[in-house]
């Protein structure tokens, strides 16, 4: 019962407190930023998702570095428990109420939705001298209609991991061009293998990437959408798909099922195109037995891409509206960023320019003494440009829907850009957009 | 409630004491409601009427452009919002699935706990208190893990369950379009049969032990007490079970969402709980409180109307 | 007076008991030949109780394997018996609660010990203000009790899940998000506890009981938490359990309160672990989900007692 009463003591307190915050925004005007004196400590906190992991250099350790180094700006780090869109709900709810975060993690592809709903802060004018210390690609993602909202993090090309032992047993090589594939993936049916995987619950990320590395499905003109996701790109996604799912030449575990992972281990699975991030977590799924066995390559020409490669997944780091002290928050954000072993030890793949991010040693061991951060970096170069929507989740979940119909064959292959298609016009729709006819 | 009213007549019998008598009884009455309906308030009523007044509402972009103004505005569209649940296939499919659900699996497990209930009760086993543990258990394992566990189980490459029916030649795939209902239901069913069964075994060992001698002396065996004494005692018990199961399964969200990860082909608007809340995430448009509270609204309102046909239809068949 | 007459009621319930637990002993030894269940019957009825015990304990032993294995372990080996051998458990059992403990940081325990407060202490003031409010609906007229019960009985039917996002919003606008209450306070109420309470006190306080009480001149709370609560104790360790277990498991609400560390229950912990979708680790999560269980358990059996004792005084009618 004390405590009780001491947490009720407690809350009223809080109340009063921020009766007294809330006085003291009116008073002190829109931009505190410029009146920022040297001496004057500032507070920045900061929300992530990252694992956290045994073994990983932790968030809460990098960020006590920060702040003995500087002790005028102090960060403190909050760990989000639950997923990506339960996040931006809460933070939502946060900025709607004036209490959210400096910084929070999101997503390439949620940001510019998080702009729409008006949960950013405009730091082109810091931005800008950060510039140099990213790859362009990532940096231009934190960007909406122009303005800078944030730094990127990390980054998640497409790429090849393959069982390169199963494949010289096969007598077959990494396919490079389209006919390769389905030939090399025929003959390794044959033999009752699956160099390809079709993942349904993650088509909504996977596929747009793979179509999208040939070209975009959205562009815009005169400030107005122009939606077109039955691009080059994703007529061959489709085509190859269907021709693998005709000839039984595909998995198709869905990628967070157990039964993915079963089917690595007995060596069924010995191919599959994953983000680069995904290279720890194959290590853990695959298991001791198939340690030295794996390898990462390149995409080949498979989609008519061209040699390209498309984006899955990676986030960044924005500035969230109501944010004091942005000059302050991008300060820490681009030192945090740039934490290249801490964040490479997360099992990321940093945005940060770094030519001699190094491959840890487990995973080199792992995968036979391959350099595979090099791969990683490689295909980072190699991304083609993609733009994502407001609203792109509701499309990837519209494209899951029709790809897991697509795996059982109860629709073809293109329903699936059919569906994000008609999706896409759907969600701008509704949120009151325009879209160029 | 008539005895209670009766006493309170009683209570009040002479006349000039009456009002003084009644106003001290209202007084009290609403004393002791009162910390529970302070924290109701709190609690219910007012976030109620935040989705009521949200559900007339849309969230859309200011200025329009690609982006938008940097900012949403709520828009008042009136009930164009239930309109879009109640035209939606998607919702009516889940409604749809939901319903199969209570048919199929309330009753079951319902009369499954009955059953075990009284087979605890008959005075067969000794280990009463082991068995009601056991039976109790899957209840305190918290839904989204048990969801893990089962989808586990069900694996067709891992599992020990289908490695174990394969020995005799049977092939399951707890996933097919027909059985993934099935499947969900059977981790409810395992969840909650051993705490309904603890309430039916409570009514039962409260039944006045003076009924079961006089059946004896009336000569009636063991069966015939289980279904004259025993049944028509917990009848209340059960029944109030089954009500509170069907309003729960129109709320299916846990197992759905958890499977989900084993298998794509289980939507985002699976159950209309679930489309609720993934559309108040983001994952389907239109998308925002506005609709999910319409969602939420309208799944009430159904919950309701079952409710009231099943109380109906219980009053009739009690009537009969 | 009313501490007389509270021991007088004591001393009843307590021979009511006694009598009752004799009568159901003599009833399992003395029965009469022909009311002996049969040997068929008997043997009948144990296998189907122990094959339902195999259904529900099966997934649970399945879960306590598992948490010994490591994630390829868990797909590649045979699912009903560890991985490694019996020697080398202690090993594998470390690994995965270091993994454990890696992923909560460190927290797991005071997560658990959260929870157990979240729950503890949500349970008992939701016991004690839905009994009060079902006996105040029981035995008491008012104006407006009609509606009151109507009204409670009606936001049963609202998902609870989504009223979620409105109390954060509340709770947020006070600036009480982020603090325990923020959890108990909304999980302390239940419209499915009052309703029992409602109920219990209907069927099992006998108005004479109060009648007498009130001649006596005891004062309607001190009738309230002398008399009643104890006859209504077996009613209230259900809804107590039902709602410890309800909080326990909850961890949508804590996800959007809470956002320290150290606030946070154990259920969100795990939460947290499932919901990163590249989440591999299952062998870790299941032991975290058995460890978080403990508590329930232990629980369960403390309270069993007390429901033994209180069931001769009346649980659940008709």
């Amino acid at each position: 019962m004390v405590s009780l009463n001491k947490r009720i003591f407690a809350s009223v307190a809080a109340v009063a407190a921020l009766s007294m915050g809330l006085a003291g925004c009116g008073s002190s005007g829109s931009d505190s930023n410029a009146s920022s004196d040297p001496n004057e400590k500032v507070e920045i906190t900061y929300m992530h998702r990252l694992p956290d992991n045994a073994g990983m250099t932790t968030v809460d350790s990098i960020v006590k570095q920060w702040n003995k180094e500087h002790p005028n700006i102090h960060v403190k780090a909050t760990k989000f428990n639950g997923n990506a869109s339960d996040m931006i709900k809460k933070l939502e709810t946060d900025v709607k109420s004036g209490n959210a975060p400096d910084l929070a993690q999101v997503g390439y592809s949620e940001l510019p939705e998080v702009y729409t709903k008006g949960m950013l802060e405009d730091v082109t004018q810091y931005a800008e001298q950060y510039k140099s210390d990213f790859a362009s690609g990532p940096f231009n993602l934190m960007q909406v209609g122009g303005k800078y909202y944030g730094l990127p993090q990390d980054t998640g090309p497409l790429v090849y991991f393959y069982n390169k032992k199963a494949f010289d047993d096969l007598g077959i090589s990494v396919p490079k061009t389209q006919s390769e594939l389905l030939d090399a993936a025929k003959k390794a049916a044959a033999a009752g293998k699956y160099i390809m995987s079709f993942q349904a619950d993650e088509a909504g990320n996977m596929l747009t990437g793979l179509a999208g590395a040939s070209g975009e499905w959205y562009t815009i003109k005169d400030d107005a959408w122009v939606v077109n996701t039955m691009t080059k790109g994703s007529k061959s996604v489709a085509k190859v798909f269907q021709d693998l799912l005709d000839s039984k030449a595909v998995a198709t575990n869905p990628r967070w099922d157990p039964s993915f992972d079963a089917s690595l281990q007995k060596e069924q699975l010995i191919g599959t195109v994953g983000a680069a991030w995904e290279a720890p977590l194959l290590m853990q799924s695959i298991g001791e037995s198939g340690k030295g066995n794996w390898a990462v390559a390149q995409l080949g020409d498979w989609f008519d891409n061209a040699g390209k490669t498309g984006p899955d997944g990676g986030s960044g780091v924005a500035v969230l509206k109501g944010c004091k002290h942005s000059k302050e928050a991008m300060e820490f954000l681009d030192w945090f960023n740039t934490q290249v072993d801490a964040l490479i030890s997360q099992g990321l793949v940093v945005a940060a320019n770094s030519k001699d991010a190094k491959t840890p040693e487990e995973w080199k061991t792992y995968y036979d003494g391959q350099d595979i951060m090099q791969e990683f970096i490689k295909a980072n170069e190699n991304m083609g440009q993609f733009t994502y929507i407001p609203g792109f989740s509701a499309v990837a979940t519209a494209m899951t829907d029709a790809a897991s119909k697509a795996s059982t064959g109860s629709q073809s292959m293109l329903s699936i850009f059919e569906a994000a298609q008609s999706t896409s016009i759907d969600t701008l729709k509704d949120y009151g957009l325009s879209i160029a006819e | 409630m008539s005895a209670t009213t009766q006493t309170a007549v009683k209570r009040r019998g002479s006349s000039t004491k009456r009002s003084k008598a009644f106003r001290r009884e209202e007084r009290t009455g609403w004393a002791f409601m009162a910390p529970f309906c302070i924290l109701f308030l709190v609690v219910f009523v007012i976030p109620i009427i935040w989705a009521i007044y949200q559900s007339f509402f849309q969230q859309v972009a200011t200025g329009g452009g690609a982006y938008g103004g940097g900012s949403l505005e709520n828009k008042f569209v009136g009930f164009a919002n239930f309109q879009y649940v109640v035209t939606s296939s998607a919702f009516w499919q889940g409604i749809g699935r939901v319903l199969i659900y209570t048919v199929i699996q309330v009753p079951l497990m319902i009369i499954v706990a009955l059953a075990l209930a009284m087979l605890l009760d008959s005075l067969i086993v000794k280990h009463v208190s082991g068995f009601r543990l056991l039976y109790f258990l899957p209840y305190a394992i918290p839904g989204v893990v048990a969801s893990i566990i089962w989808v586990f189980l069900y694996n067709d490459q891992i599992s020990p369950i289908v490695k174990f029916l394969e020995m005799f030649g049977v092939h399951p795939d707890f996933f097919a379009s027909n059985a993934v209902i099935a499947s969900m239901a059977n981790i409810t069913t395992w969840t909650f049969t051993g705490y309904n069964m603890l309430i039916f075994l409570a009514a039962l060992q409260a039944i006045p032990h003076e009924l079961y001698e006089a059946a004896r002396i009336d000569g009636a065996n063991g069966w015939q007490i289980a279904w004259r004494i025993k049944l028509p005692n917990v009848r209340g018990a059960a029944l109030l079970a089954m009500l509170l199961s069907i309003v729960g399964t129109i709320q299916l969200f846990n197992e759905p969402q958890v499977m989900q990860t084993a298998d794509p082909s289980i939507s985002d608007s699976f159950t209309p709980m679930m489309m609720a809340l993934n559309t108040s995430r983001g994952s389907l448009t239109p998308k925002g409180d506005g609709p999910a509270s319409a969602i939420a609204i309208v799944m009430a309102l159904i919950a309701g109307l079952l409710a009231a046909a099943y109380a109906i239809v219980e009053r009739k068949v009690n009537e009969s | 007076m009313t501490s007389e007459l509270a021991s007088v009621d004591r001393r009843l319930i307590r021979a009511q008991q006694r009598k009752a637990d004799k009568m159901r002993e003599k009833a399992a030894n003395d029965l009469p030949p022909s009311l002996q269940p049969k040997k068929p019957v008997k043997v009948l009825t144990i296998i189907v109780l122990v094959l339902a015990a195999i259904y529900f304990m099966f997934p649970i032993y399945w879960a306590l394997i598992a948490s010994t294995k490591s994630p390829s372990q868990l797909t590649d080996s045979n699912g009903v018996w560890f991985a490694v051998g019996l020697d080398k458990l202690p090993d594998a059992i470390a690994a995965n609660y270091a993994t454990l403990l890696g992923w909560t940081k460190g927290y797991f325990w005071r997560w658990v010990l959260n929870s157990l407060i979240y729950s503890g202490v949500s349970a008992i003031i939701g016991t004690v203000v839905a009994v009060m409010a079902g006996y105040a609906t029981a035995k008491f007229q008012f104006r407006g009790k009609g509606v009151a019960i109507g009204i409670v009985m009606g936001s049963m039917l609202m998902p609870a899940a989504l009223l979620t996002i409105p109390q954060y919003s509340i709770f947020n606008a006070i600036g009480m998000d982020n603090t325990m209450l923020s959890v108990i306070i909304p999980c302390c109420v239940s419209p499915f506890g009052f309703f029992l309470g409602s109920v219990y006190a209907q069927n099992s306080v006998p108005d004479e009981l109060l009648e007498a009480a009130r001649i006596d001149g005891a004062g309607e709370a001190r009738i309230f938490f002398t008399i009643v609560l104890r006859i209504l104790a077996p009613a209230m360790v259900t809804i107590f359990l039902f709602l410890f277990v309800a909080t326990w498991n909850n961890f949508l609400l804590p996800l959007m309160m809470l956002s320290s560390t150290d606030l946070q229950p154990v259920t969100l912990g795990l939460y947290g672990m499932v919901s990163l979708a590249t989440f591999t680790d299952r062998g870790a999560l299941m032991m975290g989900a058995l460890l978080g269980v403990l508590p329930v358990i232990v629980l369960f059996l403390f309270l069993q007692r007390y429901w033994k004792a209180g069931l001769a005084a009346g649980a659940v009618k008709g």
